[in-house]
């Protein structure tokens, strides 16, 4: 008996994959049935409907890219601190410090890559007309994620904490200062008043509650961090649940139903 | 200005590595033509164009110093200065709008492979050059533009792909056959057909992944200050569209109500969409209209946009041209008008400052009309006359979120084409309450 | 018949057990929500002290931009007004576009904002770009001791023809 054949045939295997190996007809079935993974797949699709030059593989990139800023990004979270004092010197430290010291580079090319396997994935989806029904609200559920993935980003692009991050960052959230009635440069805000009393005002508009302060400083950098490590991927990771269980239950990645 | 008239050797052996790059490609390309096409004509023109790619490759590997002419630089630069130097925002929106709509009248000639593939040797081509322009170079070697030159070659790659297949699949559908996708209707089990293919992908990216991040590192500047903001300030590359915007309008527009309405606009395609053709195949004939407009969006005003801000836009957010040194110093009169000047300043009548709101509403009556014209009356207007069969069949709801959606969209170019004819500042301006359109 | 359908509404939310009971569960997720929103809004910030001096009148020039208050978001600029004569101000540094901060240009004569190419005169007001108004200017005095003081505290808006008021300058 070979070492294989013993380690197959040991109870501690046989209680993990309760099933032969996917050599025949019926276990290449019963695997994608009994691993949770691998039960996010139908057990058979349409061949042109996995063909590359078809699906092009974006949205399975993109999942994969997420996956991949999880990991790295719990990796920096190690020797990351958002503060004033640390968040500069600590990225400084990850470049020419640590050891695989290229975990921040994965990091950050692997959220650009995530842009543009997104767009791409839309752009895939549009093309070939599958937002049509019944798939109309699967492709919602796409919209939000695709805006919650530039939110990702955007606000990962200040916790480096050097010039290029703050600035893109003060120009941007201050757009919020801009929204009609709530923002206080935005318009309208000024007719909301009672007497005399401002009710919009720097201290209480959307930019305000956007950066925790009424500058980007150290409570936005804080703000960013949370948002940017658990309160995004959080939302994220429940939309995609979502978006998974609506491929498979409107039709599946090779056409409708 | 301000350019080498030798490169660097490590320039030198860039560009090498470049050209053999492309010249390998070509040889690949060549040797499909040959064999797997059949086609030896083919063949043969290909190998040719491999070497000539293989001859600038051992030029430069040698230590050759061919550099774009300055008189060319020179004239690119001019060119794109004329006008006030506003003409370079012109050349570049009207062009690529007009290789758009070139490109989708005569998609079947683009798409052919072997032309879709001189294009892409003549931009390559046309890349090699313009690298060896140390402003260029700078530029486009910046660690976070290299996106961007991803994003144009995959967005050119994916556009040929499935507009190859439109084309076929048209010619199938005129002839009564399926398209190619409906042609293979059997099933295959997943395990091993696509579990494979998604590992392989995974792998493929996680390889192209570890090389990108080991060859360029990640930016980083010096830390943070307020006092001083870098010139040009830049949002990150994907909200340099958005950026754009804020060239012609004001934050609540560009930054607020504009990007909303690209939400919207987005989830609200389905069901805007009462085409029920063209689902689950590519095709163009079936779907003209839908996809036209959602082409227009995303590669006009979004990805054009995108890498003009990130290539054409420098110190002061001043146009530059492709060639052209970032001089901070360039000045450019941009003495913008708004409409309400226009329309007041001949008549004789000056409004004071600090007014009260009826001033401001008589002083901003033109715009305000306008504008309430624009989105209150056009669309009545279209479902009486030209898009009538559109609204028959789509319905009062459909049809006016359709028409108004469209009319943000519309809304950009309108305003750039405003402000290069007119000097047109704002439709309306309201400063005292932050009103500006 | 609207005073019907009004009271048919009433009794949808207050007229049985149930009605009231999802009354009071929408009323209280919609309070928590907002509650919510209310914590993100901090009550303490730490910010510096919104006064500051800045030195003497005669330490400024005229026809000057004062470039060291910068980082406090301040230049003192110090001209000749036609009407008002010698007086010196305090412009604050935000570009009232989307808040970079512009660099002055001394050889044009202007506020350049890198960002998105606004230009600004030297007595703040906008003349090219995207800016929507002119640039503020903060309350400025002479304290006791005879140097100037500068309070960030209040700002004065050109187009709400704020700039007249004498708190936003001071005559030399």
């Amino acid at each position: 008996m070979s070492v294989g054949d013993f380690i197959r045939n040991s109870q501690v295997w046989k209680s993990i994959f309760r099933h032969p190996a996917p050599r025949d007809r019926r276990n290449r079935v019963v695997v994608m049935l009994t691993n949770v993974f691998l039960h996010l797949h139908p057990v058979s699709v349409r061949k042109s409907g996995i063909a590359l030059s078809y699906t092009w593989c974006m949205g399975g990139l993109t999942f994969f890219l997420f996956l991949v800023e999880t990991v790295t990004g719990v990796l920096l979270m190690f020797y990351y601190r958002p503060t004033l004092e640390h968040a500069y010197n600590d990225i400084l430290a990850l470049r020419d410090v640590a050891t695989l010291g290229v975990l921040r580079e994965l990091h950050r090319w692997g959220a650009h890559a995530m842009v543009i396997t997104i767009w791409l994935h839309m752009y895939r989806v549009f093309l070939t007309g599958s937002y049509k029904p019944p798939r109309e609200f699967n492709w919602g559920v796409g919209v939000i994620l695709l805006v919650l993935t530039l939110l990702l980003s955007f606000t990962g692009y200040l916790l480096p904490w050097d010039q290029l991050a703050i600035w893109a960052i003060t120009v941007g959230s201050n757009m919020a200062r801009a929204t009609p009635l709530l923002g206080y440069e935005g318009p309208g805000a000024k007719l909301l008043k009672i007497g005399d009393v401002e009710l919009i005002h720097s201290g209480s508009d959307a930019r305000f509650l956007l950066l925790g302060a009424r500058f980007v400083g150290g409570e936005t950098l804080l703000r960013f961090y949370v948002l940017h490590c658990v309160a995004i991927p959080l939302a994220v990771a429940m939309l995609i649940a979502v978006h998974f269980w609506r491929v498979r239950k409107d039709g599946g990645i090779s056409g409708a139903l | 200005m301000h350019t080498a008239t030798q490169l660097a050797h490590s320039v030198q052996i860039g560009l090498g590595v470049f050209y053999l790059f492309v010249a390998l490609m070509n040889v690949g390309f060549a040797l499909y033509q040959c064999y797997a096409a059949n086609n030896r004509r083919q063949g043969i023109v290909w190998s040719l164009v491999a070497g000539v790619f293989l001859v600038h490759s051992l030029a430069y590997f040698a230590g050759a110093n061919w550099i774009i002419s300055a008189g060319f630089r020179d004239f690119t630069t001019q060119v794109m200065g004329y006008y006030g130097g506003q003409l370079g925002p012109i050349l570049y929106t009207t062009v690529s709008i007009i290789l758009f709509v070139l490109f989708l009248r005569y998609r079947k000639f683009f798409t052919e492979p072997v032309v879709a593939w001189s294009i892409l040797n003549l931009g390559l081509l046309a890349a090699g050059w313009s690298l060896t322009d140390d402003n260029f170079r700078k530029i486009i070697t910046k660690e976070d533009n290299v996106p961007i030159v991803m994003l144009i070659f995959s967005v050119g790659f994916f556009t040929w792909l499935p507009f190859r297949r439109a084309v076929l699949n048209d010619e199938r559908m005129a002839n009564g056959e399926p398209p190619m996708e409906k042609e293979e209707e059997e099933k295959v089990l997943v395990w091993p057909d696509l579990v494979y293919t998604e590992m392989i992908a995974m792998i493929v990216c996680t390889f192209v992944l570890v090389i990108w991040s080991v060859l360029l590192k990640a930016p980083l500047e010096q830390p943070a200050t307020t006092a001083k903001a870098p010139n040009p300030s830049k949002a990150p590359w994907y909200f340099l569209g958005l950026q754009e915007m804020l060239v012609y309008y004001d934050p609540w527009m560009a930054g607020v109500v504009l990007p909303t309405m690209i939400i919207i606009g987005l989830i609200a395609i389905p069901y805007i969409d009462f085409n029920q053709k063209g689902n689950g195949y590519y095709t163009f004939v079936e779907r003209k209209f839908a996809i036209t407009t959602f082409l227009f969006g995303f590669i006009v005003l979004w990805c054009t946009l995108i890498v003009l801000g990130t290539f054409l836009r420098g110190p002061n957010w001043n146009f530059f041209g492709p060639f052209e040194y970032w001089d901070p110093h360039k000045v450019l009169p941009l003495n913008n008008v708004n409409l309400s000047d226009y329309f007041w300043l001949p008549l004789g009548v000056t409004f004071p400052e600090g007014q009260g709101i009826g001033g401001i509403l008589v002083r901003e009556a033109p715009g305000i009309i306008l504008v309430l014209l624009y989105f209150a009356a056009l669309p009545p207007l279209l479902a009486k006359t030209i898009m009538r069969p559109f609204f028959i069949k789509m319905g009062f709801v459909r049809f006016f979120l359709l028409i108004n959606l469209f009319q943000f969209m519309a809304a950009l170019p309108i305003k750039m084409v405003l402000r290069w004819a007119f000097n047109l500042k704002y439709i309306i301006y309201i400063p005292e309450y932050f009103f500006n359109i | 018949m609207a005073d019907k359908s009004r009271r048919g509404f009433l009794r949808t939310i207050f007229g049985t057990w149930f009605g009231i009971a999802w009354t009071a569960l929408t009323a209280s997720a919609a309070g928590m929500t907002l509650g919510t929103i209310r914590f993100l809004y901090p009550n303490a910030l730490s910010e510096p002290p919104s006064k500051f001096k800045v030195g003497f009148p005669s330490d400024f020039e005229t026809g000057q931009v004062d470039n060291r208050f910068k980082d406090q978001n301040a230049w003192i600029v110090r001209i000749r007004d036609p009407q008002l004569g010698d007086i010196i101000y305090a412009l604050s540094t935000t570009c009232t576009h989307l808040g970079c901060t512009p660099n002055w240009l001394e050889g044009e004569q202007k506020f350049k904002c890198p960002c998105h190419g606004s230009g600004f005169k030297i007595t703040g007001v906008n003349f090219e770009g995207p800016a929507p108004r002119p640039l503020e200017r903060w309350a400025i005095r002479i304290a006791e001791d005879g140097q100037l003081e500068v309070d960030k505290s209040k700002k004065f808006q050109k187009e709400l023809g704020q700039w007249d008021d004498p708190e936003s300058y001071v005559k030399v």
